[in-house]
């Protein structure tokens, strides 16, 4: 398991949890951010990242991108 | 029979241009109950009786944002007749998400994907029937964008809502959560209609507080919920949330036909280039700057400031005042209304609508961008900047508007979600000069400064740096301590715009700044007119030539020494004080009001050069750049006072931003009047100098103090158990 930020772009990986906090983490999943589902970081842009799930393009900060551990 | 149809979906997923083909023109916009999203009804295109209201884009009904509760509240009190579900075919996954809880309300559903061509395009393959069955409720494919489809789903939802038996589907979770479901659904009060009885289990299992507050008693059910919880070890929204994915994907494995795509789309390429760690920064400037040059610059290409010259010199200067003065003198009205129509309406007025084709062209651009997808990649963009002084990416583009006119500029702050956030960038974002500023600073660059272009630029300067170091200092009050929310936004896929959607954007703000200028300013406008030109003369009240004797005198003299600390003093004190005052109408009267407080008799220019020689007699350096500053920051023009209080919804907030601004105004200006002119050797020292030390001291232990986390409410009481 690693966070989210130390994935290699382009490769997919699967979400394993989802910290931070209630409210974040409940709109995240919202978006489709549940554990076991696939997610593609596909660029960066300083610490902050934007991944591809479920057909969708999501920006995360930084902050939020580091407590996404996937493996 | 009148019919009720709410049109609910995710953002993006084309929602806004759907019901704009659906209602055609007979929109009504408006807001929702008690709080600041954007309510929109129309009635549906040929009919009288159908009404179409067109819910915020959500992602799901749960209540973590205003939009969610906004549109929850209203599917479950104000019970619309059938909810017309537009679904993103793109990202169908993601969008039946909503559609799974859309269709435990006990509401007749019916679902429209959208983007039919799009999918007809990469060849993905959907079997309507099946998924018919799956959802248990009735599945059309339209094109919003090629408006196909589009009637006859408004049809079928029609034909829904007058139908009287409601099949609701019940999802296949886990049989497991499907008896608990059951148990739970068995404690609920009888007065719940069995169609809802679904929803309200489902809540109840999830300790939805909000909604769980509205029953008549709330059932025990703790035990059930927590059995489930620690059998399947997750807690109780996880395990639903879970089964709602899983139960969906389960459904387009057994419906949807994807073809294999390549790895990236074109929105991801482009994404490769315009959010590179690199590019992103001088393309977003480079846009900007072109947004700026066209909307408000002063080139060749700036249609925006071609129109506004025009509608000043030509139609506000010449047409309109010659008409109305044909006119006047046609209907031989008394000298003195005809002088409440030209020099109070008709300036008044006209003054403020010189800005709109500047507003509209910036309105234009501002929403070609919105359209094409870039505004979400501006926010992302702008995020790690604006992050380290406590505000969202998302407070960018308020202050972006607010260059060219703070009230659009503060109603933009709607798209900030969180309620602390969207609170500090009102605050801040009328610190940023507006084009109605710039008179301002051009008329004392050119008096005193002999137009040194460090002056204008300071002028700038000094509005950036009043946003950053508020964001700084305001984030050290409790009130609004924490970090800005984390970011997480969808990036939509680029798209050409559609003309219809960005000409309705353009002209629904544009109309909103008019509608103002038409109220409260045509208000304010008399008010000033009749405060100049009549007075006390002689103990008599009459009209005034003289305007020293003008009510408006009067006013300046009497509030001239609240001003005394930071340096009106003197011949100038009443003339600073008044047009500050008028300037709370509009910014451009301060030049203005300069003009007639000076006698100048004819027609002056933008920045009054006419009046310089007198400016210069009357104020020095140090002065007139404490009148700038002052004038800069302090409470904006009651339009943009107007739309904080919309904004802000809430009296004593709109109080409280307006004191913040005007007491930073206050503050900064004390200090660089006081502290510079002692270094000037213009001022003496002083108890004001103290006062100053004092306040900079302040300014600087706010800035520097160590910002402490957490200040939040429930922090606060687990502490107090702990003690």
């Amino acid at each position: 398991m690693m966070p989210l930020t130390m994935a290699e772009a382009g490769a997919v990986n699967s979400i394993r949890r989802i910290g931070g906090k209630e409210e974040t983490r409940k709109f995240l999943k919202s978006l489709g951010f549940v554990e076991g589902s696939k997610i593609i970081l596909l660029s960066r842009h300083g610490g902050n990242v934007i991944v591809r799930i479920k057909d969708s393009r999501i920006a995360i900060s930084r902050e939020m991108a580091n407590k996404i551990l996937i493996g | 029979m009148a019919v009720n149809i709410a049109l609910a979906g995710n953002p993006n997923s084309g929602k806004t241009t759907l019901f704009n083909a659906l209602t055609g023109s007979n929109q009504f916009v408006g807001n929702w109950p008690g709080v600041t999203v954007e309510k929109k009804e129309g009635k549906l295109k040929g009919t009288k009786e159908v009404m179409i209201v067109d819910l915020p884009g959500i992602y799901s009904l749960s209540p973590y944002t205003l939009e969610e509760v906004v549109a929850r509240n209203y599917l479950l009190k104000d019970h619309p007749d059938a909810i017309l579900n537009i679904v993103d075919g793109t990202n169908l996954e993601r969008n039946l998400y909503l559609t799974t809880q859309l269709l435990e309300l006990g509401i007749p559903v019916l679902v429209a994907i959208n983007m039919a061509d799009v999918m007809e395009k990469t060849g993905d393959q959907l079997n309507l029937v099946q998924l018919q069955k799956e959802l248990n409720c009735p599945v059309v494919m339209i094109s919003a964008l090629k408006q196909t489809g589009i009637k006859e789903a408004a049809q079928q939802a029609v034909a829904l809502a007058n139908r009287s038996r409601i099949e609701t589907a019940y999802g296949q979770f886990d049989e497991r959560v499907e008896k608990t479901l059951e148990r739970l659904a068995a404690l609920l009060p009888q007065t719940i209609p069995a169609a809802q009885k679904r929803f309200y289990a489902i809540k109840l299992f999830e300790r939805d507080r909000k909604i769980l507050a509205d029953l008549p008693e709330i059932p025990a059910a703790e035990s059930i919920i927590a059995s489930l919880e620690s059998e399947l070890e997750e807690d109780a929204e996880s395990i639903i949330t879970n089964e709602r994915y899983l139960w969906i994907s389960s459904m387009l494995e057994r419906c949807y036909l994807r073809k294999k795509q390549s790895s990236l789309s074109v929105s991801d390429r482009i994404d490769l280039i315009v959010t590179n760690r690199w590019l992103a920064l001088p393309i977003f400037i480079a846009v900007m700057a072109l947004v700026y040059a066209v909307a408000m610059g002063n080139w060749s290409i700036s249609i925006g400031t071609h129109g506004t010259e025009w509608t000043n010199d030509v139609l506000f200067g010449e047409i309109v005042p010659n008409a109305v003065d044909s006119l006047l003198n046609s209907l031989k009205v008394s000298s003195w209304l005809s002088g409440l129509i030209q020099d109070g309406i008709v300036a008044g007025v006209g003054a403020v609508l010189g800005f709109v084709p500047q507003m509209l062209v910036l309105f234009l651009l501002l929403c070609i961008l919105e359209d094409i997808g870039y505004m979400a990649r501006i926010a992302f963009i702008m995020d790690r900047i604006f992050r380290r002084f406590g505000l969202s990416g998302k407070s960018f583009i308020p202050m972006l508007v607010a260059t060219g006119c703070g009230v659009p500029g503060i109603m933009a702050s709607r798209t900030v979600e969180q309620d602390r956030d969207r609170k500090m960038t009102i605050m801040t974002t009328g610190f940023i000069p507006c084009g109605a500023k710039m008179p301002i600073i051009g008329l004392f660059a050119g008096a005193l400064f002999e137009n040194a272009w460090w002056v204008a630029t300071s002028a700038y300067f000094i509005g950036v740096a009043a946003v950053i170091l508020s964001g700084i200092i305001l984030k050290k009050f409790r009130i609004f301590a924490g970090d800005p929310a984390p970011f997480v936004m969808e990036l939509p896929a680029y798209h050409i715009p559609s003309l219809q959607n960005v000409l309705r954007g353009t002209w629904e703000r544009g109309w909103s700044f008019i509608k103002r200028a038409g109220t409260v300013i045509l208000v304010s406008s008399i008010v000033l007119w009749f405060l100049q030109g009549y007075g006390f003369v002689d103990g008599v009240f009459q009209s005034v030539e003289d305007n020293n004797h003008s009510l408006l005198a009067l006013i300046g003299n009497t509030f001239a020494w609240v001003f005394y600390p930071i340096g009106w003093v003197g011949d100038m004190a009443w003339k600073a004080t008044v047009a500050t005052f008028t300037g709370l109408i509009a910014k451009e009267e301060v030049v203005n009001t300069f003009g007639v407080l000076y006698h100048y008799a004819g027609e002056l220019s933008e920045t009054g050069e006419e009046i310089w020689s007198l400016v210069q007699a009357d104020f020095s350096g140090l002065t007139a750049y404490s009148f700038m500053i002052f004038n800069l920051l302090c409470a904006p023009c009651f339009a943009a006072m107007g739309a904080i209080r919309r904004e802000m919804n809430n009296a004593k907030w709109t109080i409280g931003a307006i004191g913040y601004m005007c007491g930073f105004a206050y503050g900064i200006s004390l200090i660089v009047y006081q502290l510079g002119g002692l270094l000037l050797k213009e001022v003496q020292f002083n108890f004001f100098t103290i006062v100053a030390i004092i306040l900079l001291g302040g300014l600087l232990f706010l800035l520097f103090r160590p910002y402490r986390e957490g200040k939040t409410l429930e922090i606060r009481i687990k502490t107090a158990k702990r003690d």
